[in-house]
């Protein structure tokens, strides 16, 4: 199960498991995010390749509104698959 | 191998995560190292459900440890000849607004096995892959 919180301004939680079950749902909730967000991943728990989509969507779309979305903490084996995906650095994850 | 049969669809993945679960337990292992093993079958399954032509609605997933190893093998009978190995490797080197998110799923399991392996044997698609088991 995926959750995303909205955590204040400009700030939300990310939650739970981003997998190609919840990914269709969860780019849903992302596209009601507007202006430059910072999204707390501390409890992200399990990301694959849909869910990379999701995020990489909601980047692309962000940056092209001329806004940021920064990803932070994340934990390490989240933080790996961003890697992976040559994404960690665009996201603010190092 | 502990084998399991399970419905040919995005929906069972919560199913795999359970399965895996079971196999960690069996043999005491700690369930936080299962991420790399979720993450090798969700991807290998996923592409079944999405590419292959044909196929029965169930697919069949099977878990072994042995030497260091945690081997997963999925089966999915009636299927056409089906190879995702030879797609091309995504250029993750690319900028941002040329970015795309297809063929990651492969690269993110080629980064995490030891070996792997795609066959197809009298209609059957059988996926092999190797990881190193938690220690």
């Amino acid at each position: 199960m995926f959750r995303l919180d909205t955590a204040g301004e400009g700030t939300v939680r990310l939650i739970g498991r981003l997998d190609g079950e919840e990914a269709e749902r969860a780019l849903k909730a992302f596209a009601a995010l507007e202006g430059s967000i910072v999204a707390d991943c501390s409890e992200l728990d399990y990301i694959s390749s849909a869910g990379i989509g999701v995020i990489l969507a909601t980047l692309q779309r962000l940056t092209r509104a001329g806004h940021t979305f920064r990803l932070h903490p994340v934990q390490p084996r989240v933080r790996n698959v961003f890697k992976y995906a040559g994404l960690a650095q665009m996201l603010g994850i190092e | 191998m502990l084998v399991r049969r399970f419905p040919r669809a995005v929906g069972s993945l919560p199913l795999l995560v359970a399965f895996v679960r079971e196999f960690f337990a069996e043999r005491r292992w700690d369930p936080d190292q299962a991420y790399d093993v979720d993450l090798v079958l969700e991807e290998l399954f996923t592409n079944m459900v999405r590419h292959a032509r044909g196929g029965t609605s169930e697919i069949e997933v099977g878990l072994a440890a042995g030497d260091g190893a945690l081997t997963l093998r999925l089966r999915d009978e009636g299927v056409e000849p089906w190879d995702p190995s030879q797609a091309p490797a995504p250029d993750i080197g690319r900028p941002l607004h040329e970015r795309r998110p297809g063929g990651l799923g492969l690269h993110f399991i080629r980064q995490l096995t030891r070996d792997l392996r795609f066959e197809h044997v009298d209609g059957t698609a059988i996926v092999t892959a190797v990881l190193q088991a938690p220690r």
